[in-house]
């Protein structure tokens, strides 16, 4: 069996194939053969030429986080990608850029209106979750074409927030 | 002592003093918001009561409903935690005049301390150093914007009913003042639900060194050693540690009974915790009182073999203090490590949603104090800590070497945390030194990334996830690998199994 995984954007392919009591995995020219144990629906142990790994893993739509040795990682199934590329298009008009909430939140105050000029790293808006207010500044000189939010609105992390049309 | 107390919070500490209800043979009532009907506080307190909805302004803040919980249950007492009701005084004589016994201090205490300026002033009296700056709040802005100028930039701005970081600002310049004034404001008022800020000289790279004190109600106190707070990200504490590596015993004497004047001058009662800066010069300022239990309390329990919350709550219901200043000390070192729902590579922003999988550390001499378990979904409407994890070994670089294995074997997936930020500042050759002053971020880890996986983990993580995906396949029998499959060269290897399920190769 074969899977493909977008490793910080890049593909990855990796296959996998049981022998004997053993697992054969390829991805690339490096293969890997590991003793794997489940030890719970989110823990594996892998034995890799002697050496114990402890795996941690769980996954999110298309998102696979993997635990191991002391570090965290995240893959991506590709289908996630493409999905993304679909939900970006509706905001990525010709010649203008899409501010988005950085993370899940409310919406404390819009600063500007709709033909505003604004300045790179003006505060646009500004965003609170957690008890923290984070600014979200704009990401160059232009003009606010449409504002999508307003104060007091609960937002989902990428939500559009502002549309800024770079000044030419 | 007490039958029953309404924990008035929610998350790690709602659980930590939870455990010390169940110890002490006392029931426990947690309350909780629509956001939290499923959090950890709830699971484990023998009672719970709904107090309205998520924002904390119409739940942990409504005192209403909380002084309803505490009528509806027949509890005796209220432990308020840190943050939300902890330090407010209208809280505690409200408590005071229900005749319900708030733990903590007495509202008059509470008042004083809580009001920084004031607390300032009385201090300034007593003849403990304080930090030069205003020693009221101001009407207006001119009125700031020229007081900013007699105390001279960079200024600190300040909540006045502060604390926890909450609405503080470094301001460099006088045409940052205003916005900075504002934002302060704001978030003071929403943390505190108090908007009165004051401005302090910013002094550059101190230490952050407190101490914590207990005092009955009869005005014995005692004090229970420092803490460095000094690695700090946006004004908030996330690493701490007892002893301080900047003390000597001299020092430490004389900052401790400073600490115990403060709390003797404030006719304070309870656990509380007086914070100083130390400059360079190893000079001592009064900063403010910590009218609560720490966030950090853990590090000193480890060291001193005191129960904070089981003190709190016994001297609460009028028990004497027992213990003597000259019998207790410091034995060995602890630290504490804060993981927080934040993504330290990107600003420290907030990082809410779902907790897919929680592996917590052990082993001897860890403890972890967490309020989050697999499958949590982090709300956003609070702060971020999701769990403290605090070790204790002789020496501290053994402390060290502890705390960053239990970083390892603490796996959170799903959420951006710190866990990998704190792990770079326990190895931190300028840490394990003890060279730590507030600027310590600032200065090591202003353009942090978390280190690349090596090519090892990679392969070996890529390699998981497949096994991974091709266990959901096998249980799920997933349509579309299986489509996929029929391109890819292992379909030629015939019979395979996973586990003892499903068989694919039947296509």
């Amino acid at each position: 069996m074969e899977f493909e995984y977008l490793v910080k954007a890049e593909s990855r392919r990796v296959s996998l194939e049981k022998k004997g009591e053993h697992w054969i995995f390829r991805a690339g020219d490096q293969t890997l053969e590991a003793d794997v144990r489940i030890i719970s629906g989110n823990a594996f142990s892998l034995i890799v030429g002697g050496t114990s790994h402890l795996v941690g893993i769980a996954d999110h739509k298309d998102t696979i986080y993997v635990s191991l040795d002391g570090t965290t990682l995240t893959l991506k199934r590709p289908g996630a990608e493409e999905k993304r590329f679909e939900k970006g298009e509706e905001g990525s008009k010709e010649g203008i850029t899409v501010v988005k909430a950085p993370m899940p939140g409310k919406v404390v105050k819009i600063n500007v209106a709709e033909n505003d000029a604004v300045r790179k790293n003006q505060t646009l808006a500004i965003v609170e979750a957690m008890k923290m207010e984070n600014e979200i500044k704009s990401p160059m000189d232009g003009v606010i074409k449409k504002i999508h939010s307003s104060a007091g609105d609960l937002v989902d992390s990428e939500k559009s927030l502002i549309e800024i049309e770079p000044k030419t | 002592m007490f039958k029953k107390i309404v924990i008035a919070n929610r998350g790690e500490i709602a659980c930590r003093i939870i455990r010390a209800c169940r110890e002490m043979g006392i029931a426990s009532v947690a309350v909780y918001s629509e956001a939290d009907r499923a959090g950890l506080h709830v699971q484990m307190a023998d009672e719970a009561v709904g107090i309205g909805p998520p924002p904390a302004v119409e739940s942990y803040l409504h005192m209403d409903r909380i002084i309803e919980a505490v009528r509806e249950t027949g509890a005796e007492a209220v432990h308020p935690g840190y943050g939300f009701l902890a330090e407010n005084p209208e809280f505690a004589r409200r408590l005071e005049k229900e005749k319900i016994v708030f733990i903590g201090p007495n509202s008059r205490a509470l008042e004083l301390v809580g009001d920084k300026v004031r607390a300032r002033q009385t201090m300034e009296k007593a003849g403990i150093p304080i930090i030069p700056g205003m020693k009221r709040v101001a009407d207006d802005f001119a009125e700031y914007a020229a007081e900013a100028k007699a105390i001279g930039y960079p200024v600190m701005i300040k909540a006045s009913a502060g604390g926890g970081g909450k609405g503080m600002r470094i301001v460099c310049s006088e045409e940052d003042l205003r916005p900075a004034l504002e934002a302060g404001r704001r978030e003071a008022k929403s943390a505190f639900g108090d908007e009165s800020v004051y401005l302090e000289k910013f002094i550059e790279n101190p230490r952050h060194v407190e101490f914590q004190v207990l005092a009955d109600n009869d005005g014995r106190i005692v004090h229970l050693f420092e803490r460095e707070c000094s690695i700090q990200r946006r004004h908030q504490k996330i690493i701490e540690e007892t002893p301080s590596p900047a003390l000597t015993p001299e020092l430490r004497q004389r900052m401790g009974e400073a600490a115990k004047r403060v709390l003797e001058v404030s006719g304070y009662n309870n656990a509380g915790t007086v914070e100083f800066l130390l400059d360079r010069e190893k000079r001592f300022f009064f900063l403010e009182v910590n009218a609560r239990l720490q966030v950090e309390h853990p590090v000193t329990e480890l060291t001193t073999g005191i129960d904070l919350v089981h003190r709190q709550i016994r001297i609460a219901a009028g028990e004497k203090l027992d213990l003597k200043q000259e019998e207790l000390s410091q034995r060995g070192h602890a630290i504490e490590c804060r993981i927080y729902a934040e993504d330290p590579a990107n600003g420290f922003l907030p990082s809410a949603g779902k907790i897919l999988f929680l592996q917590e550390p052990k082993g001897p001499g860890v403890r972890y104090d967490g309020g989050i378990f697999s499958g949590w979904d982090v709300p956003i409407y609070y702060d971020p800590i999701l769990a403290k994890l605090i070790v204790w070994a002789e020496t501290r670089e053994a402390a060290c070497r502890r705390m960053r294995s239990a970083l390892d074997d603490t796996v959170i997936l799903g959420i951006k945390t710190t866990i990998p930020f704190l792990k770079d500042i326990i190895s931190h050759p300028r840490f394990r030194e003890g060279a730590t002053t507030t600027g310590f971020i600032k200065d090591h880890f202003g353009d942090w990334k978390e280190k690349e996986a090596s090519g090892e983990t990679e392969i070996l993580s890529l390699a998981s996830a497949a096994f991974f995906d091709s266990r959901k396949t096998s249980e799920a029998g997933v349509l579309s690998v299986r489509a996929k499959e029929q391109y890819s060269p292992w379909r030629m290897l015939g019979k395979w199994r996973i586990g003892e399920k499903s068989d694919l190769s039947g296509e």
